[in-house]
C-alpha cells in the first residue's frame, strides 16, 4: 500500500470565535481575516512539511485545489507542485488535483502537468476533480447545469492532447481549438497516471470503473463513514466484471500518532478541534446547488462530503440555538447567536473514525483495517490538520513514516500490480544540481 | 395531447412530444387562448394563476420548458441561444404562436429574448418580475447560494403559495415521491442554468426590438429582484402598456397574488 503525505494548507490563525461570528469558512469568508504576513510564514512552513515528508520516505506528497477557502490555501496546486518539484527529487507528487472545468482552455492543465512531469523526470500523478460546489459554482461562477459536461470534455481534451502524435483540432461544446499541440510532452508515456477524486457521485463511480481510473474518496469523516462510498465504487467495478484491484482506489484519513495513546489524546486535541469546528464551518447554503449532482445521484440519495460537512455544521448550529432558547434566549439577542455553533468533541472525532489516533501499534491496526475493509491501496495521510504546531507535524509525520508505514507498505503489493503509479522504467534520473 | 405522465406525477397533467422527449403541459378553461410561461417554480400541475386566468374567460395553455416540472431533461441546451431556440419551439409545439402571454421570472426573461428576435411569437405580454437587468448599485439577489428553505422564502411572500411545487400531496405513492424530488431538483437546475452566476446576458441591448405591448407586474416584497427594477424595465422597454406593483407579493407574484395577476392580464388582453 502506498502512503501519500497530503496537505490541505489551512489558514492557521482564524479567530477562536470564528464559528460564532462568521457564516462560512468558504466562499464568503471575510477577506479582512487574511494576514499576508501569516500567509508568507504559512506557505513556507507547509512547504517545509511536505519536503520533510518526502525525506521521511513517504511514497508521495499530495496537494489539492480550493478557492476562497480558509482551510485550503492552494488555489493553484501546480504552483505548489512546482515549488516541490526541485526539492523532493525522489518523491512522487500527487496533484489531486486540477479542477479541469475551471481552466480555459483545460489545455493549461495538460501543459502544466507535462512541465512538472518534465521537471521531476516522470514523478507526477494527475488528479482531475470535478471540484466542490464551493470552488466551482460559487467561487468560480461555473454553471451547475453544465459543469459536469464541461469537466468531462476537458478531461477528454487533456487525454487526447497527451496522447496524440499529431497536431489536431478539438471541436467540443465548450472548447473550440483549431490547433492542439502540447509542448512540452510528459515524460511518462502515454501520460501520467490519472486519479479522480470523488465525493459520492454514483456517475463518477461508473465512469472510473468503466475507464479504469483511480477513484479517490477524499473524505474528512474517516474510514467508518467512507466505507459505503468505496463499496459503491467497487460494486460498479464488479458489475463490469473487472478486477477489484485495491490500487484503483484511494482514501484520505486523518492520522494522529504518538508514543502513547494518552499522549496522542493530549497532543492532537487542539488542531483537531480547530479543523473540524472552525475549518469545516461551511454554510449549508453552499453545499448543494441545483445541478451539481446528477439525477442518478439525487435519485440514489447519496450525500456529498462537503454537503455532509455543511449539514453537520448546521445541525450543531441549530442544536446550539435550541439550547440557547431553552436557557431563556439569553444568547439569541447577541450578534453571535446567528452563526453560533455547538462544537464537535475530539472524543467524537476519534470514536467515529474521523481521526485514527493512538500509539504506533494502534494506528497500524486501524490503518490495516481501513485498507482491507475499504480495499484501498493508496492512502492519503493527513499528518497535518487544523492549526497543528510545526514541531508536532514533524513528529506525527516521522512516526507514521518510521513506525506505521513499514508495517502497512506490503499490503496488496504481492497480489496486485499498481497500474496507477509512476513506473520506474518511465522515469528519468535526476539531473543538474538535483543529481548531487 | 398525450395524457401519459410517466415520471412527472402531479406536476404534469399532460405532455406533448418535444424533440426526443416531451414537455409537460397544463391546459384548462375555454375562450381565447392565453399562454403562460412559468418562472422558477415551473408549472407544478394546475396552480392558482392558471385557474384564475381560466376563470376570467381564457383557455390557458401552460407548457413547461425543458427540464422544468414534467418535461424531459434538457438535451443540448448549453447557452442562452439554445434556450431561446428551445422556447421558440415550445411556443409552437404548445400552439401558442402569436397568442397573448403571461410570463414570470425566468420565463419572462426568455419571452423577452424571444420577442427580440421573433416578435410574432407573442401578442401582448404581461410580465411578472423578469430577470435580465442588472444594476451594480441595487443587485439582484442570489436565490441559489442559500438553503432550500431560505430559497423557498425568497420565491414567494407567503411560503404556502409555493406549496404546489415544494410540498407533495400526502397520498402521493412512495416511488412518485422520489420522482417528484428529482423533478424539483431538475426544475431548480434548469432555473439556475438560466440565471447563473448572475442574470445579465445583454438583454438590455436587445430590448429595443421588443415591439409587443408589455404590461409589467412586480411584487413589492420581491426578495430576489428588487421592486426598483419595475421602473428600470419600464424605462428600458419601448412599448409599455402599464406597470403594477403588487403589495404582499414576492418574486413570483403570480403565485402570491394569482387573482390580481389574472385581473391585470384580463384587462391587458381585452
Amino acid at each position: 500500500m502506498k502512503s501519500i503525505f497530503f496537505h490541505l494548507m489551512p489558514y492557521p490563525e482564524l479567530p477562536p470565535d470564528f464559528p460564532e461570528q462568521h457564516r462560512s469558512v468558504w466562499v464568503d469568508i471575510d477577506p479582512k481575516l487574511y494576514d499576508p504576513t501569516v500567509g508568507h510564514q504559512t506557505y513556507n512552513a507547509y512547504l517545509d512539511q511536505l519536503e520533510f515528508a518526502a525525506q521521511c520516505g513517504f511514497d508521495a506528497v499530495g496537494i489539492n485545489e480550493h478557492h476562497s477557502n480558509g482551510y485550503g490555501l492552494m488555489p493553484s496546486p501546480n504552483i505548489i507542485a512546482a515549488a516541490l518539484s526541485r526539492n523532493c527529487p525522489d518523491t512522487n507528487i500527487v496533484v489531486l488535483g486540477d479542477s479541469v472545468a475551471l481552466y480555459n482552455p483545460p489545455l493549461r492543465v495538460a501543459e502544466e502537468i507535462a512541465m512538472l512531469d518534465g521537471i521531476t523526470g516522470g514523478r507526477m500523478i494527475a488528479g482531475f476533480p470535478v471540484g466542490s460546489p464551493m470552488d466551482t459554482i460559487y467561487a468560480y461562477g461555473q454553471n451547475p447545469a453544465t459543469l459536469r459536461e464541461r469537466y468531462h470534455e476537458g478531461v477528454d481534451l487533456i487525454r487526447q492532447a497527451w496522447t496524440s502524435d499529431e497536431v489536431f483540432s478539438f471541436n467540443g461544446n465548450y472548447n473550440k481549438l483549431r490547433y492542439v499541440n502540447v509542448w512540452p510532452r510528459p515524460v511518462q508515456q502515454p501520460h501520467p497516471p490519472i486519479w479522480i477524486p470523488g465525493g459520492g457521485s454514483v456517475d463518477t463511480w461508473d465512469w472510473c470503473a468503466a475507464e479504469d481510473l483511480v477513484y479517490c474518496y477524499l473524505s474528512y469523516f474517516g474510514y467508518k463513514a467512507g466505507l459505503r462510498t468505496m463499496q459503491g465504487f467497487w460494486k460498479k467495478v464488479q458489475e463490469l466484471g473487472k478486477e477489484t484491484n485495491p490500487f484503483q482506489g484511494g482514501f484520505a484519513q486523518f492520522i494522529a500518532v504518538a508514543d502513547t495513546e494518552a499522549e496522542a489524546w493530549d497532543l492532537y486535541r487542539e488542531p483537531a478541534e480547530y479543523f473540524f469546528n472552525t475549518c469545516l464551518h461551511v454554510y449549508a447554503g453552499y453545499a448543494d446547488p441545483p445541478g451539481y449532482k446528477t439525477p442518478n445521484t439525487v435519485r440514489a440519495g447519496v450525500e456529498g462530503m462537503v454537503e455532509r460537512a455543511a449539514r453537520e455544521a448546521t445541525a450543531r448550529r441549530e442544536a446550539n440555538a435550541a439550547e440557547a432558547a431553552k436557557a431563556g434566549g439569553a444568547r439569541s439577542s447577541s450578534p453571535s447567536a446567528s452563526y453560533g455553533s455547538k462544537k464537535l468533541s475530539f472524543e467524537d472525532m476519534v470514536e467515529k473514525g474521523y481521526i485514527i489516533l493512538g500509539n504506533p501499534t494502534q494506528v497500524t491496526e486501524q490503518v490495516h483495517e481501513l485498507a482491507t475493509t475499504m480495499n484501498v491501496g493508496h492512502l492519503m495521510v493527513f499528518s497535518h490538520f487544523g492549526n497543528m504546531d510545526p514541531e508536532l507535524v514533524k513528529m506525527n509525520t516521522e512516526m507514521y513514516a518510521t513506525k506505521v508505514m513499514p508495517e502497512v507498505a506490503g499490503l496488496f503489493e504481492d497480489d496486485y500490480e499498481d497500474h496507477w503509479w509512476p513506473q520506474a522504467d518511465h522515469q528519468l534520473a535526476p539531473v543538474g544540481s538535483r543529481a548531487q | 395531447m398525450n395524457a401519459a405522465v410517466p415520471l412527472a406525477g402531479h406536476f404534469a397533467p399532460g405532455t406533448l412530444p418535444y424533440r426526443d422527449g416531451h414537455i409537460g403541459v397544463v391546459e384548462l378553461g375555454e375562450g381565447p387562448t392565453v399562454g403562460y410561461l412559468h418562472g422558477m417554480l415551473g408549472n407544478p400541475g394546475v396552480h392558482a394563476v392558471l385557474e384564475e386566468l381560466a376563470a376570467a374567460g381564457h383557455r390557458v395553455v401552460a407548457p413547461s420548458l425543458p427540464g422544468f416540472t414534467g418535461s424531459s431533461e434538457p438535451d443540448g441546451l448549453r447557452n442562452l441561444h439554445d434556450w431561446v431556440v428551445a422556447t421558440s419551439e415550445v411556443v409552437d409545439v404548445a400552439g401558442l404562436t402569436g397568442a397573448p402571454l403571461v410570463a414570470s421570472s425566468v420565463g419572462a426573461m426568455l419571452a423577452l429574448e424571444l420577442a427580440a428576435v421573433r416578435p410574432e411569437a407573442f401578442g401582448s405580454m404581461v410580465l411578472v418580475a423578469p430577470f435580465g437587468l442588472w444594476d451594480d448599485s441595487d443587485p439582484v439577489a442570489d436565490p441559489f447560494g442559500t438553503t432550500l428553505s431560505v430559497q423557498r422564502a425568497m420565491l414567494t411572500e407567503d411560503t404556502a403559495a409555493s406549496a404546489a411545487f415544494f410540498d407533495d400531496p400526502s397520498d402521493l405513492p412512495a416511488d412518485m415521491v422520489v420522482e417528484h424530488g428529482v423533478h424539483r431538483y431538475l426544475t431548480r437546475t434548469a432555473a439556475a442554468q438560466l440565471i447563473w452566476p448572475l442574470p445579465e446576458w445583454g438583454l438590455a441591448d436587445r430590448l429595443h426590438r421588443v415591439r409587443n405591448p408589455v404590461t409589467l407586474v412586480h411584487g413589492a416584497k420581491d426578495r430576489i429582484i428588487p421592486a426598483s427594477y419595475l421602473e428600470r424595465w419600464a424605462e428600458a422597454l419601448p412599448n409599455v402598456a402599464g406597470t403594477h406593483l403588487l403589495d404582499d407579493a414576492g418574486h413570483q407574484a403570480d403565485f402570491d397574488q394569482p387573482a390580481a395577476v389574472a385581473r391585470i392580464a384580463a384587462a391587458a388582453f381585452a
